[in-house]
């Protein structure tokens, strides 16, 4: 059931409560309200049974597998006990009056046991059995009911909040330990993945070569070996980066996973070898730039164009080039052709840019193609 | 030497280079053996498969490099650009290549790396610019400084990243070809003294906590 290392603290708190209310009950007893009892030696009775009881609860529970039924039932039927046993303590007349049991709130103690255990299912009925011996004792009479009434609420209110809470942690902890597992899990995938991947692109390669050499028929068929290899290559280069659990975890983004599926034959990635982390819409909106550049490399420089795409990663900026090895135009054309409007796409990426707070910059020259310059400053 | 665990490959890589003039004075089908025959055989140039059966091909490239510290090494790897290619590198390697690479450009990055210069492609440019800045952001040892790049040499290895041509490249920065090439080959001179420099303070540190 509940996690034991998530639960600790709210152990802790626990031991913590009821020595707290123990304390209070003793100063209660030591210097408020002398006179409302009949019998003061049966309260100091009643207080070392509290103490006593603290100190083997507290003691019990420290180990988990102590946290069960049986204790948690002992726990019950002693903090009843003692509330019940304060009967004869005080003059009926107070008890009716509304004066708080020797006991005070110390009998809250099992009731945030119950719940942190068993969730809020075990504290609510818990706190009402409680809430139950306390009406008892303190009766119904007219004047006295809220006060009660109070305590009673506070309780379930306790056993509730607290059982639902524990709950939950515990929940979050199983699918963080489940989301842990499973990226190892396919961590070790890859790693294996890795090393068929090899030999299938090696084999690849060496037919392209063979058949090449052969010519013929067997050329064709090692061009087309030569296509497959590339093809796999490139995907391969892209999951080949590591996954990571730190940035799941908040909300940052590896733009190099992203971008890897763009790799091609045609397009080739370059990039560092550790992870560029970006913000989880950063990333999204500077992938769609570069997507939009190699669409515009497609267009202006036909299908077979090659491009290459450049990563990299600076404390102040993250930098990504897209450069075609297309005819490119000489500056001025640029200006021109935004001038007359054509330039919708390239408006598109600049937009981008600058809303994420970075800039577009495009540089061309005829014959050294076209290099587009995307920039995305981290904010640190 | 040419060091690679598919005997189909090893044979084909080495037919090539004999058919180009060279001369092969070595195969090995692992690292163990590379590391054995490479007293006896004394190779100017050896292409490495960084996929090897028993170790890694940058622990290989490393005892390569400690036998002989003027060899040079080509690692060619199947599968593309990631850490292990950076890392083989770091080690001492003096260009990389992809299984896949044509003839024609694996005769010439031989050549190359015969000559002394450094083969790269985009992606390990875009690998050893990473590094830099990595060593540029990580925090520094007492009386260590992390190695740095030249404005121009950043300039080049971003336009090697980018696929810019050699040529261009001159052309672009006005430049002569050698230059170009030297600035390439001193980021990994740069590399690869850093690299050395940290594996020896390593050494005292753990030689010398032994000792004690």
């Amino acid at each position: 059931m509940s996690e034991p290392h998530l639960t600790e603290p709210l152990w802790r708190a626990i031991a913590v409560y009821r020595v707290a209310s123990l304390g209070y009950a003793l100063a209660l007893v030591a210097t408020i309200d002398r006179h409302d009892y009949s019998r003061l030696d049966w309260a100091w009775a009643v207080l070392a049974a509290m103490a006593v009881w603290t100190a083997v609860s507290t003691v019990g529970y420290t180990r988990p597998e102590r946290r069960a039924v049986p204790l948690l039932t002992a726990d019950l039927l002693v903090s009843a006990g003692l509330l019940l046993s304060t009967w004869g303590l005080q003059f009926p007349a107070d008890l009716h009056r509304g004066v708080m049991p020797v006991t005070a709130t110390w009998v809250a103690g099992p009731v945030l046991a119950w719940a942190v255990r068993y969730g809020w299912q075990a504290g609510l009925p818990a706190a009402l059995v409680l809430s139950g011996c306390d009406f008892a004792l303190r009766g119904g009479a007219a004047g006295t009911i809220s006060v009660t009434l109070d305590g009673a609420v506070l309780m379930v209110l306790a056993g509730v909040i607290v059982g639902y809470l524990a709950r939950l942690a515990a929940a979050v902890e199983r699918e963080r330990q489940h989301a842990i597992e499973v990226e190892a899990a396919s961590r070790e995938r890859e790693r294996l993945a890795r090393d068929i991947h090899d030999s299938v692109l090696q084999v690849l390669a060496l037919v392209q070569r063979r058949g090449a050499e052969i010519g013929g028929e067997a050329a064709e068929l090692g061009r087309l070996a030569g296509r497959q290899e590339a093809a796999l290559r490139a995907l391969v280069g892209g999951s080949g980066q590591a996954v990571l659990t730190g940035p799941v975890l908040t909300g940052a983004v590896d733009i190099r996973s992203l971008l890897a599926t763009e790799a091609s034959e045609h397009v080739t990635l370059s990039a560092p070898a550790d992870a560029v982390l970006l913000k989880k819409e950063e990333a999204a909106e500077l992938t769609s730039a570069v997507r939009a550049a190699l669409a515009n490399v497609r267009r202006h420089c036909g299908a077979q164009a090659l491009a290459w795409v450049l990563i990299e990663d600076e404390p102040e900026a993250v930098t990504v080039t897209v450069r075609d090895d297309g005819p490119g135009f000489p500056d001025g054309r640029l200006a021109e052709a935004a001038a007359a409007g054509r330039l919708g796409v390239s408006h598109a990426i600049v937009g981008r840019l600058r809303d994420l707070g970075g800039s577009a910059t495009i540089r061309s020259a005829p014959g050294e193609g076209t290099e587009v310059e995307l920039r995305v400053p981290r904010a640190r | 030497m040419v060091v690679d665990d598919h005997p189909m490959w090893r044979d084909a890589v080495a037919r090539d280079l004999a058919e180009a003039g060279y001369e092969v004075v070595a195969t090995a089908s692992d690292g163990a053996q590379a590391l054995r025959l490479t007293g006896a055989a004394r190779p100017d140039v050896v292409v490495l498969d960084l996929q090897l059966p028993d170790m890694s091909g940058v622990d290989v490239t490393r005892g390569l490099r400690a036998a002989d510290p003027a060899v040079r090494v080509l690692v060619l790897s199947a599968s593309g650009e990631q850490q292990d290619v950076l890392d083989a590198v770091k080690a001492g390697a003096a260009g990389y290549l992809v299984k896949s690479a044509a003839r024609p450009e694996f005769l010439d990055a031989v050549r190359r790396t015969a000559d002394g210069d450094a083969v790269f492609t985009p992606g390990l440019a875009g690998l050893v610019l990473g590094e830099f800045r990595r060593l540029a952001a990580a925090p520094v040892a007492a009386g260590q400084q992390a190695p740095r790049l030249t404005e121009r040499e950043t300039e080049i290895l971003r336009m090697v990243a980018t696929g810019v041509p050699y040529k261009q490249i001159a052309s672009r920065l006005s430049l002569s070809h050698r230059t170009v090439q030297n600035h390439v080959q001193n980021t990994l001179t740069k590399l690869h003294l850093h690299n050395r420099v940290e594996l020896v303070r390593y050494a005292i540190e753990h030689g010398l906590t032994d000792e004690t």
